[in-house]
């Protein structure tokens, strides 16, 4: 039986020994303070609360942080400052793709689940990928452009 | 007050648990923790212990058998089921249908099956090729199709000191598929509706048919009676077989909020399902 629940977050090692119920949102925003983690809906529908673990895009406002042990957990803050971070930020910087940037972070990271595993993705490609991602304001399409200039302006970078 | 929740090392220890606690196994956690939800930063609170089995390495993966059988782990995600080369295309659809891509990441099987919704995506394809499941305990496995594990709604015929360990699907070689799930959205939608057929027709013959509705009655159904009408019969004689094949599949569902339009979108499918089967389509998939 684990007792401690030990994982990596952004690269850096995470002892927890609470509750193995708390969710991982709680856990990344209120012991971490990675609030760039937003939470919207809590229930999984949403995907403002997007992160990657293990490779994978997932919402942690339904994973319970004893799901973790062992993984390796991505935020926004862990890839904001890498080059494909950068390369996605900037493309939706210069796509005008954020108005209120409440669902961004979670756009980021599923775009950035997106791009690992598909390079050279088509419009439809990323429409599936941040379909699980709700943004009330935009209507998306200046979204999708900008997930599409960062596969294109990143090229070698996400191969 | 609050109760212990676990982290199994083992699937051993996770029987442990089971045995002497009947904690609550919890894979991906996409309805558990939505089911028990309290808000933010409030951890969710069940009212037995819950073990997080999420870990546990031996009830992953998907085998492919030499009979040609496909054994799916408990803990096969959704989206590792949607992108398998070897399960078979209903399930691979109803797997790809699944919430939106986070939601597959986390979601299992196993957990689908034993939340026993009848609007669940994946027992109505299961249920359809004949599926069975495999439960373990300290006592030993047994194995039941699922079609008789599933109950009712969120009933199954699960032991408090059971876990599922696994799905094995038969192998088929049908002539017609067909799936299709209607759903508010085309991403993040519960189903409103869904159904899967299969035949396979043989020389003029329709040697094997069978079709399974979800989310038009307490667990998903398959109608034998409705669907022994059509095994055995040329595919001149189904034309005047189809209005009693389609009452008798329509007594056999009962769909509970909006009867009107489950029973006639139902009703609908299953005539183009028929058609298809009738016109000698090409062989495959039917849309």
């Amino acid at each position: 039986m684990y007792k401690e629940i030990e994982f990596r977050v952004n690269g850096n090692k995470v002892l927890y020994s609470g509750n193995p119920l708390r969710r991982l949102v709680d856990v990344l925003r209120e012991e971490l303070g990675l609030i760039g983690v937003k939470e919207g809906c809590g229930e999984g529908e949403c995907g403002a609360c997007s992160i990657i673990k293990d490779g994978k895009l997932v919402t942690s406002c339904i994973i319970p942080v004893g799901a973790c042990i062992g993984s390796e957990i991505l935020t926004i803050e862990g890839i904001r400052d890498t080059e494909k971070g950068k390369c996605i930020v900037d493309a939706f910087r210069d796509g005008g793709a954020v108005q209120c940037g409440f669902c961004i972070p979670g756009m980021v990271m599923a775009a950035y689940a997106l791009l690992q595993s598909n390079p050279t993705p088509t419009e439809h490609d990323v429409r599936v990928a941040i379909s699980g991602n709700i943004c009330r304001c935009t209507g998306y399409d200046l979204i999708v452009e900008s997930i599409m200039l960062a596969a294109s302006r990143g090229g070698e970078l996400w191969q | 007050m609050a109760v212990a929740n676990y982290i199994p090392e083992t699937l051993d220890e996770a029987l442990l648990l089971r045995k002497a606690e009947g904690a609550i196994p919890l894979a991906g956690g996409t309805d558990i923790m939505v089911q028990n939800k309290r808000g933010i930063g409030l951890d969710p609170i069940l009212d037995r212990p819950v073990m997080i089995i999420a870990g546990l390495k031996e009830l992953k993966g998907i085998t492919l058998h030499e009979d040609g059988s496909v054994e799916i782990g408990a803990l096969t995600t959704a989206g590792e089921i949607a992108s398998s080369l070897v399960v078979p295309w209903h399930v691979r659809m109803a797997a790809s249908g699944m919430g939106a891509v986070a939601l597959r990441n986390s979601a299992t099987i196993g957990g689908n099956i034993g939340n026993a919704s009848p609007k669940g995506d994946l027992p109505q394809p299961l249920i359809l090729l004949d599926a069975e499941v495999v439960l373990i305990s300290f006592g030993g496995e047994r194995r039941m199709l699922l079609d008789d594990f599933i109950k009712g709604s969120k009933k199954t015929d699960l032991r408090s000191d059971e876990l599922i360990k696994s799905v094995i699907i038969p192998p088929h070689d049908f002539t017609y598929s067909y799936y299709r799930k209607i759903g508010m959205r085309k991403a993040n939608a519960i189903s409103k509706l869904s159904l899967s057929a299969a035949a396979v027709v043989k020389d003029g013959l329709v040697v094997d048919f069978r079709a399974s509705s979800g989310a038009a009655g307490p667990k998903v159904i398959r109608s034998r009676e409705a669907e022994s009408m059509i095994i055995r019969r040329s595919i001149e004689d189904i034309p005047e077989i189809v209005p009693d094949f389609l009452d008798a599949w329509d007594r056999a569902i009962s769909p509970h909020a909006m009867p009107k339009y489950r029973r006639n979108t139902t009703a609908r499918m299953l005539t183009r399902f028929l058609e298809a089967i009738v016109n000698e389509e090409d062989h495959g998939i039917i849309e």
